[in-house]
């Protein structure tokens, strides 16, 4: 599909041909590249990646609340049988994620457990960079594993958008390229056009198939680029459904707004939990805290599949959330925890296959005194590039890791 | 331009006069004429008050002097104004201020409603003058608008036995003995004089918002506003403010239910008083001042004699502020107050956890203070040994009121000897040079300083901004002492004794008193001048001569004041605010 | 596309002798050959107008007007040699920057350099850093401390315009480069081949030229040499005094030994003239090596970037098509276009901001690779971007505030009616060049457009400045 559209854009905007035939042939053909747009796009896959910064403690969040080893190491923080949401009889959710059990149940919500790397990182910026950069232990990497994605997606001249950050914060490394301008979204409002400056009135009546192919690039996206603040604005003005008043659902209503904008962006990055350490790093008093966040992220996420779903989107969105590791199995005497390795990642959407992903690493075999992995995070990564986002995971992760059967075909 | 700018002069002159003729004591009061709709009503009861200061010399000298002044009076704009204003002296045969009082003396009020409608109603001591003035302006008006051959520009209609005026446009205007009506448009006008004709309809005066209000001021002002706040709160932007739910804990704490009181509140009344030198400003708003259960209860004192401390006064100082906050009770309802879990907040509690060894934040850290809560600012003195930062820092502390001094103190000692020592293992991380601990002792009392080695064969005027800082921690009494430098924490030792000889008695009905000293203000400013001119260079984007002027005015106008004084709090179960400023004119 | 009249910009074009044509390569030496006006190629404003996009960032009416009376060479002498006390702005403006960084805070750097950019008497000097700043790309991300980003950037203005031998020996001791290379410590026990591949392949030679073994070489070189403290400081246990052999030489190499035989390279004169000419001539083509031979082989004698950039800008090439809007403005070119344009100054601390989401974040650049840039600046989302930005420069309210007032500016110059004001911003911004029912029905609606001057020409100047043309350097 994009060997195509990608020459059909350079046909456009190759000089000689439509030089030498008029200026009639452009205005067509600008007008077909304006309505085709959202219709070569229609119907791709769409990725958003969900950054808890911190280290979430991944064995109060999905939790053996029947193994003996857990109560013991977790005198004051454990969570008892008659208070999780039972996935099954050993597992269950974090008592304040009863909405990850309601999309548990409807198949929407996918655990991936035992997930890191080997020799992992119990420093927050070094772990964290090593799951953005996806090349761990190499601290001069340039570019984040979202960013090389990005850059492969990106074809100059179309001047496409495949890959935004929305949230507050400055934009994680995850999404850092080499040559591709990622934008940050922090609203709606900042993507459309104001409308007393809005040129792209006057720009839109310039005729394209001029002799300089710059010239006429320019012109085209600032065709393209009109045609997304109207979408933008139409989908900025549509109901939604009701999301949470919290960062998060509303990072992630604003991606749902995006997404029904049809403006081709494949690659969503948002967060929870702000800029480092992180909220998720409960070293003290982890109890309130991890619950509230808990609930932020499964409150969220499940607005924004609710909300997808009923506009049956849900079928082309695959939400992933990481953090840069678990935390020790142990309690420290403070009611926290301390960096750990291993942790759960979940996965949302409409595609799911499979629900419980991995047996939950025991408790007893420890390294860094968090859980040992199983699944090396990458594994993740080349799962949704190459079976969801249909993209080449060696070139971008720079080895070939083993894909995750866990998404319908 | 020349035309506008007499007709304005003129009409300011008009907005600020009133009556000794006979005819003034026949008028109702004002705000009988204003419609119960107004939103916004500004009454100036003794203008005289405020025209004695206007026209202080001492004050005509300050503001002669400032260098904004100085550059307006060489404006053409200024000088056109200068001559009208000699003009109308000449006409009227008086001077200056004495026509400004013969013609305001009265009382002004000012009406807006929310249709954008706005009623100015004027009342003139000298009802002659005020006719005079208006003969003038007339016949200059009309003047005008025959040379525009726009003749029928100028107009008068009878209304209700009142001859209504216009000289032009929506403006529209009628004189009845001694007062002034000035409306932006004529139904305005009309309405006025509606109302003027049914002495008994509803009118401001009637609307029992309105008395509420002015019965919630104390007496005699010299001006009041009224602000009806039910319109306003619709008002999207400021709907969006008094909803947000704050998602900032120190701004909850800070605030302590301002804006839950507003949000509660239909109106708001604003007295004004002068005295001297002094201007004091109070606000009161008919919101509760917050129940048990709300978030602002944190702030409300549980005993009667409860309440904020006075400031502590040392020397140079700054700014000071004497809080009543309940810690323990505002941190117990955190998880209400703010949902939301910042980053800031759980490195705050993992910090806190280790400092305090991990002992329950709530109960048995914020548990043990009092609500009394005291923060000063002052300048500092630098070491002559240490050198001068290029950016000059002031110093700063709080001091807390401990429950149980002799038991709590030294855990905060550990506490505070475990930060100091997390602070220069991060700083060694980071090849940076770390704080020594000591224990000096000042007017008899023993307490804790971490300093930098003094830097060696540094430039003693320029040294590294780290030597802004010498933290300190000490304990005088009930009371706890975290100070970023020595100097302050010696100089609140001797202020906490001074205070402990005597009893500290809690300043009635406020829960946040804030003062500020002009002096210490305009040092601590004056002594960055230069950052802030640079500052102001990239934030402006001035060049370096207007970025010098801006700074400059500041530091001009901050030269005349004394001290200013907010104190927030409430009376009978109202929320209420005070401002005071005390002016320092040459 | 060069004639005379400009609002017939299609007709009377001709070409020029060697003139880049389709499929025929153009001839050097007419192509470095100074450019002297003729008939087919007059001096005019779109002239003017593209020399100063590309030697500067944009220019006023009174330096176009200027250039058009002085002519091309005399402009260019101006650019390179200003007449004025450029040391003593420097001065000014060095010390602004210590002041910032003293406090170690980037964001203030940055807003300093675009105030240097916007008031500086030399702006070649600072298009010039602009590009060292890009060849190098030490991004304060790494190094965290201001001060040092402050020296580097400062070491990188002195040398822009000067010989490239001292400039990559003064990088290559540079406390910030090290730190922007992960080199902190270079140990005998493990040197560090990341940093050396990157002054190697991306400073000097480009990929391809060295070996494996060369690059080990290199990173052995460079052991002993540390960062502590902010401080560079060269710890001679820690120096790798074994026998190294680097792109053919054998020796105990040190860190200024393999920079001597890196400069003996001739790989490095083609990668820095390459690089050059897209920055200063023309980024849509590749370049042949036939036609930057003449340079190549030239800069390679003493690597003075000074006779590079002259050659490159009085040539007869800069000022044909192979050059004219074959550029996309980066962010900064495209605001300061405006500043500049206005005669006015605006807060450089939001401007900062605005143009770091645009993409370019001075003092971070976003790889060691510097900024893609060219046709990778433009994407709807950043288009959109940059119209936002030109409209919230030229509203008049906040948070740029009145700073820039088109009206005051055209009345200036003596245009002060709506017709003529509107023609001078076309002028002024796109100096006419542009298609001419565009341009005609701006005019118009300028002309009929009722209300406010100075608002209806905000609006002119904010259209003018988001039409496609305006965004190509």
């Amino acid at each position: 599909m994009f060997t195509t559209r990608r020459d059909f854009l350079k046909t456009s905007l190759g000089t000689s041909a439509l030089c030498s035939l008029g200026p009639a042939v452009p205005a067509f053909l600008s007008r077909s590249a304006l309505a085709a747009a959202p219709r070569q796009d229609d119907g791709h896959t769409i990725l958003v990646v969900v950054q808890m910064a911190g280290g979430n403690d991944g064995l109060n969040t999905v939790v053996p609340y029947e193994d003996d080893e857990y109560a013991r190491r977790r005198p004051t923080l454990r969570w008892a049988a008659k208070e999780v949401h039972k996935i099954d009889s050993l597992l269950g959710f974090h008592p304040r994620m009863q909405a990850f059990m309601r999309l548990y149940q409807e198949g929407h919500l996918s655990i991936v457990q035992g997930v890191g790397y080997p020799n992992p990182n119990g420093d927050h910026a070094a772990a964290m960079r090593d799951w953005q950069t996806a090349r761990p232990h190499q601290p001069d990497c340039q570019t984040g594993w979202l960013g090389r994605a990005i850059d492969h997606a990106c074809h100059p001249g179309e001047a496409n958008t495949p890959g935004v950050f929305v949230g507050q914060i400055a934009q994680p490394f995850g999404l850092n390229t080499e040559k591709a301008v990622v934008p940050s979204i922090k609203n709606l409002e900042q993507c459309m056009l104001t409308p007393e400056f809005d040129s792209a009135g006057p720009a839109q009546r310039t005729r394209t198939g001029d002799d300089n192919p710059l010239l006429d690039f320019l012109r085209l996206s600032a065709r393209t680029a009109h045609a997304d603040s109207r979408r933008i604005e139409a989908a900025a003005n549509a109901p939604t459904a009701e999301y949470p008043p919290l960062p998060l659902a509303q990072s992630l209503k604003t991606v749902a707004q995006l997404i029904r904008a049809e403006l081709g962006i494949r690659i969503f990055h948002t967060e929870l939990g702000g800029n480092g350490p992180g909220g998720f790093d409960n070293h003290a008093n982890q109890r309130g805290n991890h619950g509230a966040l808990l609930s932020q992220l499964s409150e969220s996420v499940a607005a924004f599949v609710d909300d997808l779903k009923r506009d049956k989107l849900l079928d082309r969105v695959l939400l992933i959330t990481f953090s840069e590791f678990g935390r020790t199995v142990a309690e420290n005497g403070r009611h926290g925890t301390g960096h750990g390795s291993a942790a759960p990642v979940f996965l949302a959407g409409g595609r799911l296959k499979g629900r419980l992903i991995g047996a939950h690493p025991a408790l007893t075999e420890l390294e860094n005194g968090g859980q040992k992995f199983h699944t090396d995070f990458r594994r993740v990564y080349a799962t949704v590039l190459d079976r969801w986002l249909g993209m080449d995971s060696s070139a971008i992760l720079g080895e070939k890791f083993d894909t995750l059967d866990v998404l319908e075909a | 331009m020349h035309r506008k700018m007499v007709w304005a002069c003129g009409l300011v002159l008009l907005m600020v006069i009133c009556p000794r003729a006979s005819a003034a004591d026949s008028l109702p009061p004002a705000n009988r004429w204003i419609s119960p709709e107004a939103i916004f009503v500004v009454e100036v009861s003794q203008p005289e008050a405020l025209l004695d200061l206007a026209f202080d010399p001492k004050m005509i000298e300050a503001v002669a002097s400032l260098p904004a002044y100085q550059k307006q009076a060489e404006q053409p704009g200024f000088r056109q104004f200068l001559q009208v204003v000699r003009f109308l002296e000449m006409t009227l045969d008086t001077p200056w201020p004495t026509g400004v009082r013969k013609l305001v003396g009265g009382g002004v009020t000012l009406a807006a409603s929310a249709d954008g409608g706005a009623l100015l109603i004027v009342d003139a001591q000298d009802a002659q003058m005020l006719q005079r003035l208006h003969e003038i302006l007339l016949g200059f008006a009309k003047n005008q608008a025959e040379k525009q051959e726009q003749p029928g520009r100028v107009a008068s209609e009878e209304y209700r036995g009142a001859t209504c005026w216009t000289f032009g446009g929506d403006e529209a205007h009628a004189i009845l003995g001694n007062r002034l009506l000035l409306a932006n448009r004529s139904e305005v006008l009309k309405a006025a004089l509606d109302l003027r004709a049914k002495p008994d309809g509803q009118s401001l005066a009637s609307s029992p918002a309105y008395q509420n209000a002015r019965a919630a001021l104390s007496g005699d002002m010299v001006a009041s506003a009224f602000v009806n706040l039910q319109p306003l709160k619709q008002h999207p932007p400021v709907k969006d403010l008094l909803t947000q739910s704050s998602s900032n804990p120190l701004a909850t704490l800070l605030l302590a239910g301002v804006t839950e009181a507003l949000r509660d509140s239909s109106w708001l009344a604003v007295g004004l008083d002068v005295e001297e030198d002094t201007l004091s400003l109070s606000a009161v708003v008919d919101g509760k001042a917050g129940g048990e259960n709300s978030p602002a209860a944190f702030a409300l004192p549980s005993r009667d004699a409860e309440g904020a401390l006075p400031n502590l006064a040392v020397p140079r100082r700054i700014a000071a502020a004497s809080l009543y906050r309940d810690l323990h009770r505002f941190y117990a309802a955190k998880d209400d107050l703010f949902p939301e879990r910042t980053s800031g907040l759980i490195f705050f509690e993992n910090m806190m956890g280790i400092f305090f060894s991990g002992m329950d934040l709530t109960e048995e850290v914020f548990g043990e203070t009092r609500p009394e809560i005291r923060v000063v600012v002052a300048e500092q003195d630098y070491d002559s040994a240490v050198g001068t930062p290029q950016v000059q820092f002031p110093a700063f502390a709080a001091v807390f009121h401990l429950e149980r001094p002799a038991e709590f103190a030294e855990v905060v000692e550990e506490a505070w000897q475990k930060a100091v020592g997390l602070i220069n293992f991060t700083r060694g991380q980071q090849a940076q040079p770390g704080l020594i601990i000591d224990r000096p002792v000042h007017s008899g009392t023993k307490f804790t300083v971490a300093y930098f080695r003094s830097p060696k064969d540094a430039d003693r005027t320029n040294v590294d901004a780290r030597f802004n800082f010498r933290p300190a921690l000490a304990t005088e009494g009930e009371y706890l002492i975290f100070s970023s430098t020595e100097g302050l924490a010696g100089d609140l030792i001797d202020a906490l004794k001074k205070e402990q000889a005597g009893t500290p008695k809690p300043l009635a009905e406020t829960h946040s008193l804030v003062e500020l000293d002009g002096a210490g203000l305009l040092s601590i400013l004056a002594a960055n001048r230069e950052n802030l001119i640079r500052q102001n260079m990239l934030e402006e984007g001035n060049t370096q001569a207007e970025a010098e002027t801006q700074i400059d005015l500041i530091l001009a106008v901050l030269k005349y004041l004394d001290e200013a004084k907010l104190s927030v709090g409430s009376r009978e179960g109202r929320p209420q605010a005070n401002l005071k400023l005390k002016l320092d004119l040459p | 596309m060069f004639a005379d009249n400009r609002t017939v910009p299609d007709q009377g074009r001709s070409e020029p002798p060697g003139t880049p044509d389709a499929g025929r390569p153009i001839d050097p030496d007419w192509a470095w050959a100074p450019y002297k006006p003729d008939t087919q190629r007059p001096w005019d404003l779109r002239r003017a107008g593209h020399l100063f996009r590309r030697a500067a960032f944009g220019a006023d009416w009174g330096q176009l007007q200027q250039a058009l009376a002085d002519g091309p060479q005399r402009t260019v002498d101006r650019l390179l040699r200003p007449d004025a006390d450029v040391e003593a702005f420097h001065r000014t403006y060095d010390e602004y920057e210590a002041s910032t960084a003293g406090s170690d805070s980037a964001d203030g750097l940055r807003a300093w350099w675009l105030r240097r950019m916007m008031q500086t008497p030399h702006p070649l000097l600072e298009k010039m850093t602009l590009f060292w700043h890009d060849h190098f790309a030490i991004s304060n991300a790494r190094v965290k401390n201001a001060l040092l980003m402050h020296k580097h950037v400062q070491s990188l203005r002195s040398h822009a315009l000067g010989r490239f031998a001292p400039l990559l020996q003064s990088v290559s001791r540079d406390p910030a480069v090290l730190l922007g290379l992960e080199a902190a410590a270079n140990r005998k026990a493990q040197p560090n081949e990341q940093p050396a591949r990157t002054i190697v392949e991306v400073y000097s030679l480009g990929p391809g030229h060295a070996t494996e073994e060369d690059l080990r070489s290199a990173a052995r070189a460079f052991t002993g040499w540390f960062v502590l403290r902010g401080q560079l400081r060269y710890i001679e246990r820690e120096h790798d005094t074994g026998t190294k052999r680097f792109l053919g030489e054998e020796g105990d190499f040190d860190a200024d030994a393999v920079v001597r035989i890196l400069l003996g390279q001739p790989a490095v004169s083609r990668l820095l003239v390459r690089k050059l000419y897209r920055w200063l001539i023309c980024e849509t083509e590749e370049s042949d090596d036939a036609l930057l031979a003449p340079l190549v082989e030239s800069f390679r004698k003493d690597y003075d970037v000074a006779t590079l950039v002259e050659t490159m800008l009085r040539s007869n090439l800069f000022f044909s098509p192979a050059a004219y809007r074959q550029r996309i403005k980066s962010p900064v070119e495209f605001a300061l276009g405006i500043v500049r344009g206005l005669e006015g100054m605006v807060s450089t601390t939001q401007l900062g901001q605005d143009l770091a989401a645009l993409g370019e974040n001075l003092y971070h650049p976003p790889t060691v690779r510097g900024w893609r840039g060219g046709q990778y600046w433009i994407n709807r989302a950043t288009l959109i971007g940059r119209s936002n930005l030109a409209g919230a420069l030229l509203s008049g309210s906040e948070p740029y505030g009145d700073k820039l007032d088109p009206a005051a500016i055209a009345k200036k110059h003596g245009f002060p009616d709506p017709e003529p004001a509107g023609r001078f911003l076309l002028d002024l911004f796109l100096q006419g060049d542009v298609e001419a029912d565009v341009g005609d029905r701006l005019l118009r609606d300028v002309a009929a457009a009722g209300g406010d001057l100075s608002r209806r020409l905000r609006r002119l100047a904010g259209t003018i400045v988001t039409l496609p043309e305006f965004h190509l350097a």
